[in-house]
Order: structure tokens, then C-alpha cells, then sequence
């Protein structure tokens, strides 16, 4: 009862607010619907008996990359005029498709059998993903940190680059 | 709060993140579209790796939702960088008038 309650709060949570960062008009508005939209999945995360998923999920999505965008928007021009910086373009034509496409899904998700066995127990799984990441999964686990490693690197590289060429330009 | 119900839910979020992905001339929005693309991915992992977990790897639908998010992250790293260096460059983030390579 209280599971099925909090249930639908994450769901109106996540689509209403996902509703709101595909179809609103103002950027800086979207990405913090996008932040509520991430926190509405985390809770979807946790009824889904993954803690220590949800937690990774609130901690970089919504901690993280939700900031991260909202200070990307800030680079729109003219941020609060909707019709200048975030005009959209196609609007029912793409409405159409999306509706199509998202009826197609819905059409194979339920005619479809999913084997559904027993839920999986809701017991604390760090320790279990720990060591699955330190065993089974060690060559993805390490070439994931190779690739942040790498993606900090160029992320500094593009915008110092940018930052030495206009020092350049600048100078007489 | 089932397995189809779930499978509905994050396929209205990929849907979304589609139409926002066809709609939007500004690179950041594109980047929030892609965002909620991946949220739904990971989301299907997890549901799967609740309803029908495999015998002896019960956890391993979380691990690759990890790793989406990982990927995830260096994804939007990378284009952030990319949109302040084209910010820097032009004074816009608009990916329609980015056709210096047009030819």
C-alpha cells in the first residue's frame, strides 16, 4: 500500500516533470524539471531494491549533471525569450512521430510474455556490486575510469584551447 | 507497480527525450534530451534486473546501469566542454548555424 503510493508520486514525479523538460519553452525552466525528473527516477530506483543505485544516481545526475546543464543554459542568448533562444522547430510533426513511436513500444511491451520470476529481495547490495565490479566486471570497470580519466583531460584541453587562442587574439 | 508498468514508464521517457532531441535548435537542450534517453535505458536495466533476476547474477542489470551512468557522465562532460568552446568561438550554442564545414 504505502510501496504502491510512493510508487505513483515517483511516476507523476518523473513524467510530469520530463513532460515539462521536452515541451517547455525556457531552457533554464527545463533544466530544473530535469533535475526533478532524475530525482523521480532515483525513487523509482530505490522501489526497485537498488540503494546503492539510486544514491549513485542522485549523487551524480541530479548532484552533478542536472548543475551542469543549468550552467550550460546559462550560455543561451537571450535565455528568458523562448521564441529567440529555444524555438522549436517541427513541433507536430515531431509530436506525431514521438506519439507514434511511443505507441509502437507501448504495442510490443504488452502483447509481449516477459519470464517474470521472483522479485529479487530487498537487501542492501553495495557489498554485492563492489564485488561483482572488482571481479567479473574489472576490464569494463577499468576501462570506464580510463575513459573519465580521458574525458576530464579533453574537456580541460577544449575549453582552455579556446581560452589561449582569444588571450592570443586579444593581444596587439 | 509491475514489470510492463515500468517498461511503460520508461518508454514514455524515451519517447520524450526523442521529441525534445527532433524539437531544439540549442545544443544544451539537446544535451537534457540525451539525458533522458539514457535515464531510460537505465531505468529498463533495473526493472529487468528486479523482475526477472538471472539465477546466479542476480545484481547484474545495476551494474550496467552503473556503467550507463558512468558513460553517461563523460558524455556530457565532453559536450559542455564542446559548447563552451563553441561559445567562445561564435557567442551562440545554436546547432543549426554551426555549418562552417558545410562546404
Amino acid at each position: 500500500m504505502v510501496q504502491n503510493l510512493f510508487y505513483g508520486g515517483f511516476v507523476a514525479l518523473t513524467l510530469g516533470a520530463g513532460l515539462y523538460v521536452a515541451i517547455g519553452q525556457n531552457l533554464i525552466r527545463s533544466a530544473f524539471a530535469l533535475f526533478f525528473t532524475l530525482c523521480g527516477v532515483a525513487g523509482l530506483y530505490v522501489l526497485l531494491a537498488g540503494d546503492f543505485i539510486a544514491m549513485i544516481q542522485l549523487m551524480v545526475y541530479a548532484g552533478g549533471i542536472a548543475v551542469l546543464l543549468a550552467f550550460g543554459a546559462m550560455l543561451t542568448h537571450k535565455v528568458d525569450d523562448p521564441q529567440h533562444s529555444n524555438l522549436l522547430v517541427n513541433g507536430f510533426l515531431s509530436f506525431i512521430s514521438g506519439t507514434a513511436f511511443f505507441s509502437l513500444l507501448f504495442y510490443v511491451l504488452t502483447e509481449s510474455s516477459w519470464r517474470v520470476k521472483a522479485e529479487a529481495l530487498s537487501e542492501p547490495t553495495t557489498k554485492e556490486i563492489g564485488k561483482l565490479l572488482l571481479k567479473e566486471y574489472v576490464l569494463p570497470f577499468e576501462v570506464v575510469s580510463f575513459l573519465l580519466l580521458v574525458a576530464m583531460i579533453g574537456a580541460v584541453y577544449l575549453v582552455q584551447k579556446g581560452e589561449n587562442q582569444t588571450q592570443k587574439g586579444d593581444r596587439p | 507497480m509491475t514489470l510492463t508498468n515500468l517498461l511503460a514508464i520508461s518508454t514514455a521517457l524515451f519517447a520524450l527525450g526523442t521529441v525534445m532531441f527532433l524539437t531544439r535548435k540549442n545544443s544544451i537542450a539537446l544535451l537534457m534530451g540525451i539525458e533522458l534517453l539514457m535515464n531510460a535505458a537505465a531505468l529498463n536495466f533495473v526493472a529487468f534486473s528486479y523482475y526477472s533476476p538471472s539465477l546466479n547474477h542476480p545484481l547484474d542489470g545495476q551494474v550496467f546501469a552503473l556503467f550507463i551512468i558512468m558513460v553517461a557522465v563523460a558524455e556530457a562532460v565532453v559536450a559542455l566542454g564542446i559548447a563552451i568552446a563553441v561559445y567562445k568561438e561564435y557567442a551562440h550554442v545554436d546547432a543549426d548555424q554551426l555549418t562552417e564545414l558545410q562546404g
